[in-house]
């Protein structure tokens, strides 16, 4: 990856509306949420991170892949409209990464804002106990954004038209979000008692979304709300299954990559 | 500088380009000329690596346009019919762009884009320019630093009588340090100003290539190298007439004085 090129790419990702809005819009929910679980809490200093944390990873989890997969997939169909860029002395791989990596930055700094002026609130009000974890679960999310963003350029560039591409990485988010964990609960009525336990890991091995989620959970000690998949991995698994969930989250956001590379490089625009 | 051998490009069972020859020498401008689907910005995006070639081969500058990839885009400029950019792309972003990946500094690239007239408007997307002021705006970042060979697809359109001027004087700018200059064009003016060849290509093929006086002989229209204003739209109606007439075809010029 050239520096120029992904100067370029930041400052085009940075003077987008949908990033900004992401940024304010991210920021502003995330303070909401903790100042409200702050306040459903009654006892400020006992519930701290841990409990804010639990519901701000369920803003995470919903609201990162959507912007990230379309945001995504908007920047790997606007390939199609960088002729002159792709006639510079440049590879197409290095556009797409840098495209990629802009975008994570500009981003993930939205995250990093949003989620650190919560982390700041609940400093305050709250005290600083479980405050590492709570940057564990910054990191995660992060790396849900850099998947969610590979799946999404991927899309992109896959797709015929943007349209498609962006109804794509909505159908996307629905199968990552819900569908496959309708498909655990379904596993679950269907196979014998404690045979499923391989099973359902698996269904998180192909989910970056529910592997965020149980890893962010697992990180309070909630594993119990991830559900039959959580409580699989913890059974499977048991220490080193963090460690999996994280491979997951770096093969999801490398495989999409490289695929959106080889389908740019053989492209006609 | 370039050098196309048995190149052609086919989009599925249609012909866009039939494998053609062509080369384009150090200071030598060539125009093509045809009608809409001719091929004309096919090769141009072809050299340029946009779209790949269905066979045949393509040097720029010496280098493969396939297999050296970026290296051989090292010295190349290249204006594309469309903007070839978001249009919320920022001017002063682009020009950094193409200045660092050709090796200069970016005040050079906002020096030159301060000398055609876009000092003030380098903070603007190039939506926010009008059609004219982008095109030529593009074509000053084509141009930029050490380019040797200068690919242009209707560098004329949309502009007014000073933007065509300009565009002129671009070409002729770049013919004059040595750079080889292929452009597209349906202005057959600028085309009779411009060309040293012409080459015309017709639903897909070349159907002929010479200097203006040898397409005026070939088409059968009196005109003298002397005589100023060749009746070139003329000569270009026939030729393409001639070119769709299987009883009378075109025969190349070239090839025969060859």
């Amino acid at each position: 990856m050239t520096s120029g090129i992904l100067r370029f790419e930041l400052t085009t990702a940075r003077s987008g509306r949908t990033v900004l809005l992401f940024a304010g819009g991210f920021a502003l929910a995330s303070l909401v949420v903790a100042v409200v679980g702050l306040s459903a809490g009654g006892v400020l200093a006992v519930q701290g991170f841990a409990r804010t944390s639990i519901s701000l990873l369920q803003l995470v989890v919903w609201v990162v892949p959507l912007v990230a997969l379309l945001s995504g997939a908007a920047a790997g169909a606007e390939c199609r409209e960088v002729e002159f860029v792709f006639a510079l002395p440049v590879t197409r791989t290095d556009v797409l990464l840098s495209r990629w990596a802009a975008h994570v930055v500009v981003l993930g700094a939205g995250l990093l804002l949003g989620l650190g002026g919560a982390g700041i609130v609940i400093g305050a009000f709250a005290g600083a106990a479980d405050g590492l974890r709570y940057i564990a679960l910054t990191g995660i999310s992060v790396l849900l954004l850099a998947a969610s963003l590979a799946i999404g350029v991927m899309i992109g560039i896959l797709a015929p038209t943007r349209t498609r591409g962006l109804a794509l990485a909505i159908g996307a988010w629905f199968v990552l979000g819900i569908g496959l964990d309708l498909l655990a609960i379904a596993a679950l009525a269907i196979l014998p008692p404690g045979g499923a336990s391989w099973e359902l890991v698996a269904l998180l091995a192909v989910n970056p979304v529910a592997a965020a989620r149980v890893l962010g959970l697992g990180l309070f000690g909630a594993d119990v709300l991830a559900g039959p998949t959580g409580a699989a991995l913890r059974a499977v698994l048991s220490g080193w299954g963090a460690w999996v969930l994280v491979g997951t989250l770096i093969v999801w956001t490398a495989l999409p990559l490289l695929a959106a590379a080889r389908a740019l490089r053989k492209r006609d625009l | 500088m370039i050098s196309v051998r048995q190149l052609r490009k086919d989009f599925g069972n249609r012909i866009a380009l039939a494998p053609i020859d062509l080369d384009v020498r150090a200071g030598e401008t060539v125009a093509l000329v045809g009608p809409n689907g001719a091929g004309k910005s096919t090769l141009l995006r072809l050299l340029a690596g946009i779209i790949t070639p269905s066979g045949g081969t393509a040097q720029i500058d010496g280098r493969d346009i396939v297999t050296a990839g970026p290296d051989a885009r090292r010295r190349l400029g290249y204006l594309a019919q469309r903007l070839g950019v978001p249009g919320s792309t920022v001017l002063g972003d682009l020009a950094r762009l193409v200045a660092t990946v050709r090796g200069l500094h970016a005040s050079v690239a906002f020096a030159a884009l301060d000398r055609a007239g876009f000092g003030l408007r380098l903070g603007a997307p190039l939506a926010e320019l009008s059609g004219g002021q982008r095109q030529r705006a593009m074509l000053e970042l084509a141009g930029l630093g050490d380019v040797g060979v200068l690919l242009l697809d209707e560098p004329s359109i949309s502009l007014d009588a000073d933007g065509a001027e300009d565009v002129r004087h671009a070409i002729r700018a770049a013919r004059a340090r040595g750079a080889a200059v292929l452009f597209a064009s349906h202005h057959l003016h600028d085309v009779a100003l411009l060309a040293d060849r012409i080459v015309l290509l017709v639903e897909g093929r070349r159907v002929l290539e010479g200097t203006i006086a040898e397409l005026a002989a070939a088409a059968g229209v009196a005109w003298h190298p002397d005589d100023t204003d060749p009746p070139i739209e003329r000569i270009y109606r026939i030729l393409v007439r001639r070119s769709r007439n299987d009883d009378k075809p075109l025969r190349l010029v070239r090839s025969d004085a060859a």
